[in-house]
């Protein structure tokens, strides 16, 4: 899929956003990417899983990730499938990224917030 | 294996999930499932069982949102609207059911906007719920199913009456069971049954327990079989003399020995006599009280009097017999008695009125609550109709609020149909929350009745919120929730949307408006009128009752069983009595004590049957004179304060040696002496000694306080009458001290005197009125209480009518007071147009209230179902209530300053 418009993807939904970001550390299965997503935001993001697997199928018919050959994790289900990223995927989740930034900078220029 | 909360968890998640697509769920079903095992497994190792609750709840919400999202999805590729049926498009399964999900989640918003109005209509509903639900449980466990024995509707009461002869049910004697037994066909078994009260002795203390007597076959009669060991068998059986084998009830084996598994074999002793324990009925077994303790095995004696009656027979008819065959086989039967007993010809029969009765075992334990429980269930159904109508008023408020919104709605293109959908899940879910709430109330209602009903109940102890009443209560809870979906429907979906939109404010409220809620108004008066005489009658049945006079003084009266067993030397026994009461007598602060065989409201046990007077003979076929009999030492009926009417009282040497005299009560006199002599006059019971009357005495309520009172003869302690008994004695005692007090002293006396009598329970006399009167009090209660209820509801329902009305006519009233009408006359105009709603609510009520109290004749006493007083005293107050209820509104529209009210729109 060459050459397609990434901001037709931003401002990216919240929860492919915890997604693209918990795979971007490697291949995960739905209920890691649930487990990293929770640690990651100290408890106040919670993908429960029908909500998971909904957005997963359509990330995945978007090209931003794809179902892989996981090396499973001794005490897991072998039954398990696991996701990564694509090349798209990350360059969309890089793209959030600069948004995001580009916008934290504006605040910060606003004064919006207390400098630290 | 996980832990079981974790299985459940797991199982619900897999029911939630078939709300999903179809391909949805077969790519990532399974995964969906093992993550969330994964997430409540861990839940449950941080935090237990409890912890597992709140991932459930998210899991499944998470789910059904999806759900709603991935089936929106679906249908907006398919170019349709979310919620509408697509056409030419097979419906998926589940798409109906999700359609659903969506409306109510709207409702549950739309409710949740207006807090206020779900909560009242939760709370109202729930209460009427509630109570409907707890008394369902007690007529559904007490009324409706049947016996806990098999084909229990087989188990019939044999007994026969004679209303000629002024006795009490003559049930059966020994001749009589002997001669069905043979000859009747209508029955597979027929038994024989006895409760007596008997001295158990031969364990760590004495006691004095309930005790049937039964023959062996009441095991093929009630098809139960026991827990531990066996049943009688015909070698078991005795037929005269003391019984030899027990078998004990689960109270008896509860109480006097612990559950103990080894019972079987061992031996207690009842009346002195040893009785070996062969067996143990299972739990729950209540036959035929609840508070027998042991069966005892006694079969029909073979050459028992046919002509003694007191005796229970207990048959299974065959299969297919219906008990008016049987009914009509006994009462063919029972022409031939005279073959037994020369007193018992056909014409003694006609004219004793004397028949047979067949009853069915449940209809002979429940006819006395029946009628009472039907009351108070149609009593409480009527408090839910108030409480529907109040809520139906909530609804047609919010109505008048919603119209826009509404109009707003169908004009973007909701149809009708789907508009009412939206109003039937908001009223669904309104029932359903009342159901909820009702639900809870009732357990908690039940568990309360359950432990502190009424005794005179039968069957309490099997009431209990199960699965019936769980339906009745969600059967209940839907049909109120599309009751208001259709009266929400009738107020929107008109035809005339348009005009909604157009409607300007401030218009007055159009007549027809009004309708639907004046209905509602005239209905709640209507009820609140029929309950108010319900509960009124009942007050003033209580009152009369309070009233009556027992004959005797209750307070500072004590009463205490004392039984010194049957002993083959009466004299004996007699004379211990007098040394108890002698002793007793002698304590400081007793000021009268007596011992009597039959305590006045409750008595048990007595003697009676028909005597001879001297110098009037009875012609062959005539009925003889009938009467009750007691024996009574001679302070007894001045303890009991009974005044002596005439004649001299009974004195130490009536109760010593043998003065043949006798004493009789003012309706003996009445009955069979009224055109002659009494005093001096002779009598003969039983074929046995002439006494003497030497006195008449006053009347004693000797069954219950409203229970007629019956001819009684009083004869001394010193009696050898031998149809009387002192096996089983009251000891009356009355004091002004404190029951605590003085009761140990007279235990010690007992005990010193008869060390083998048992402790038995010890009453005030004033407790054993009040419980006569529990039927009666019991179901003045809850009338009483949903007569409150309903007045109240009724007068909030009225006075938020009145001030709607009053606000939808302000400028109206605006425009009469600018135009110089006096405020008297204002209000006036305001309260005539309740009152007028009200008169129509009275008159219906009235024209109800007469023809439903009929129904409760049956438990009135005293007090005829259309007293005027109370019908009087009901529509006063009503009238009262209506008017003040109308009297606020209107005093606010009085005082309202003309420019303000133009003003307002």
């Amino acid at each position: 899929m060459p050459n397609r418009d990434l901001s037709e993807y931003l401002p990216l939904k919240a929860a492919w956003l915890h997604i693209l970001l918990a795979l971007a550390e490697g291949s995960r299965h739905g209920y890691a990417i649930r487990a990293s997503v929770e640690e990651r935001s100290e408890g106040r993001v919670r993908l429960w899983p029908a909500t998971l697997y909904g957005s997963i199928r359509d990330m995945v018919a978007e090209g931003l990730i794809a179902e892989v050959a996981g090396e499973p994790a001794p005490d897991d289900d072998p039954r398990r499938r696991y996701y990564d990223l694509t090349g798209f995927g990350r360059e969309v989740l890089q793209a959030e990224v600069r948004r995001l930034a580009k916008l934290v900078e504006a605040a910060r220029l606003a004064q919006v917030v207390a400098e630290t | 294996m996980d832990p079981k909360p974790v299985r459940a968890a797991v199982r619900l998640y897999g029911a939630a999930l078939r709300f999903l697509p179809q391909g949805f769920r077969a790519r990532y079903g399974r995964d969906l499932e093992f993550d969330f095992r994964e997430i409540v497994l861990r839940a449950h190792m941080r935090r237990g069982a409890s912890g597992v609750i709140a991932p459930t709840l998210h899991g499944v919400r998470d789910v059904m949102l999806s759900a709603v999202r991935e089936r929106g999805r679906d249908g907006a590729m398919n170019g349709t609207m979310l919620g509408q049926p697509i056409r030419g498009r097979r419906a998926q399964p589940g798409e109906a059911m999700m359609r659903w999900m969506i409306e109510l989640q709207q409702a549950a918003r739309s409710l949740a906007r207006r807090p206020g109005f779900a909560i009242a209509a939760v709370l109202t509903l729930g209460l009427g719920i509630g109570a409907n639900v707890a008394i369902f449980a007690v007529v559904d466990a007490v009324l409706i199913q049947p016996l806990p024995y098999p084909e229990s509707d087989e188990i019939a009461v044999i007994a026969h009456h004679a209303p000629g002869l002024n006795l009490p049910e003559l049930q059966n004697s020994e001749g009589t069971l002997r001669f069905y037994r043979e000859h009747a066909r209508s029955f597979g078994a027929l038994a024989r049954v006895q409760t007596t009260e008997s001295n158990l002795t031969g364990l760590e203390r004495p006691a004095r327990i309930m005790v049937a007597e039964v023959s062996p076959n009441i095991f093929d009669v009630l098809r139960t079989e026991p827990r531990l060991g066996r049943r009688f068998v015909a070698e078991d059986a005795v037929t005269t003399g003391p019984p030899t084998r027990a078998i004990l009830t689960e109270q008896g084996w509860q109480a006097r020995f612990a559950r103990d598994p080894d019972v079987i074999g061992k031996r207690i002793v009842l009346n002195g006599q040893p009785v070996e324990i062969v067996g143990v009925m299972p739990d729950g077994f209540r036959f035929p009280g609840r508070e027998t303790e042991v069966f005892v095995a006694r079969e029909v004696d073979p050459a028992g009097p046919f002509g003694r009656f007191g005796i229970s027979g207990l048959a299974r008819l065959k299969p297919g017999v219906t008990v008016d065959a049987a009914h009509r086989e006994l009462n063919a039967l029972q022409k031939r008695f005279g073959e037994f007993d020369d007193d018992l010809t056909p014409a003694f029969l006609e004219r004793a009125q004397w028949s047979a009765t067949v009853e069915r075992l449940h209809d002979s334990q429940v006819e006395d609550v029946r009628t009472a429980l039907w009351i108070v269930f149609g009593t409480v159904g009527f408090v839910l109709l108030i409480a529907c109508a109040n809520v139906a008023n909530l609804f047609l408020v919010r109505a008048e609020g919603r119209h826009r919104e509404i109009a707003v709605r169908a004009a973007i293109g909701a149809g009708r149909g789907r508009l009412a959908w939206l109003f039937l899940a908001e009223s669904l879910l309104l029932g359903l929350a009342g159901g909820a709430v009702g639900t809870a109330v009732a357990s908690l209602a039940v568990e309360a009745l359950v432990a502190r009903g009424p005794e005179q109940l039968p069957r309490l102890h099997e009431v209990a919120v199960g699965a019936r009443t769980m339906a009745f209560a969600i059967a209940v809870s839907l049909l109120i929730g599309v009751f208001f979906g259709l009266v929400a429907l009738v107020r929107y979906v008109r035809p005339t949307m348009g005009a909604a939109l157009r409607e300007s404010r401030g218009d007055t409220g159009s007549r027809e408006r009004h309708t639907l809620r004046h209905a509602l108004i005239t209905a709640q008066v209507a009820l609140a009128l029929v309950l108010l005489v319900g509960s009124g009658l009942m007050l003033r049945s209580f009152e009369r009752l309070r009233a009556v006079d027992p004959g005797f003084q209750s307070n500072n009266l004590m009463s205490i069983g004392v039984s010194l067993g049957a002993s083959p030397d009466r004299a004996r026994t007699a004379a211990a009595y007098r040394e108890i009461v002698r002793e007793v007598a002698a304590l400081p602060g007793v000021e009268g004590v007596g011992v009597i065989n039959a305590m006045p409201i409750a008595a048990t046990g007595l003697n009676g049957g028909s005597f001879a007077i001297e110098g009037r003979p009875v012609s062959d076929n005539a009925i003889p004179p009938t009467s009750m009999w007691t024996v009574a030492s001679h302070g007894t009926l001045k303890a009991l304060r009974v005044p002596l009417i005439s004649g001299r009282a009974m004195e130490p040497r009536d109760s010593e040696t043998q003065t043949n005299s006798a004493w009789v009560n003012q309706t003996f006199v009445k009955r069979h002496l009224a055109d002659g002599t009494v005093l001096g006059q002779r009598i003969q019971l039983d074929g046995e000694t002439w006494l003497t009357i030497a006195g008449v005495v006053g009347d004693v309520r000797t069954f219950g306080i409203d229970e007629e009172v019956t001819p009684m003869v009083y004869l001394p302690l010193s009696t050898t009458q031998p149809t009387t008994s002192i096996e089983i004695m009251s000891l009356a005692v009355r004091t002004d001290l404190a029951m605590n007090s003085v009761l140990p002293s007279i235990r010690a006396i007992i005990e010193r005197v008869a060390p083998e009598a048992p402790i038995t329970t010890a009453r005030m006399m004033d407790e054993v009125i009040a419980e006569s009167m529990a039927d009666t009090s019991f179901t003045m209660v809850v009338l009483g209480i949903a007569a409150a209820v309903a007045l109240l509801l009724g007068a909030i329902g009225l006075y938020g009518v009145i001030t709607y009305v009053v606000a939808q006519r302000t400028r109206e009233i605006g425009v009469r007071i600018a135009l110089g009408a006096a405020p008297g006359r204002v209000m006036g105009l305001v309260v005539r147009q309740g009152l007028i709603v009200v008169g129509i609510g009275l008159v219906i009520g009235l024209a109800g209230a007469l023809a439903l109290t009929r129904l409760m004749e049956s438990i009135l006493f005293e007090v005829s179902a259309r007293d005027p007083l109370v019908f009087g005293a009901v529509l006063v107050m009503l009238a009262a209530v209506s008017v003040a209820a109308s009297y606020l509104p209107a005093r606010r529209a009085a005082m309202l300053s003309p420019l303000e009210a133009l003003r307002t729109e």
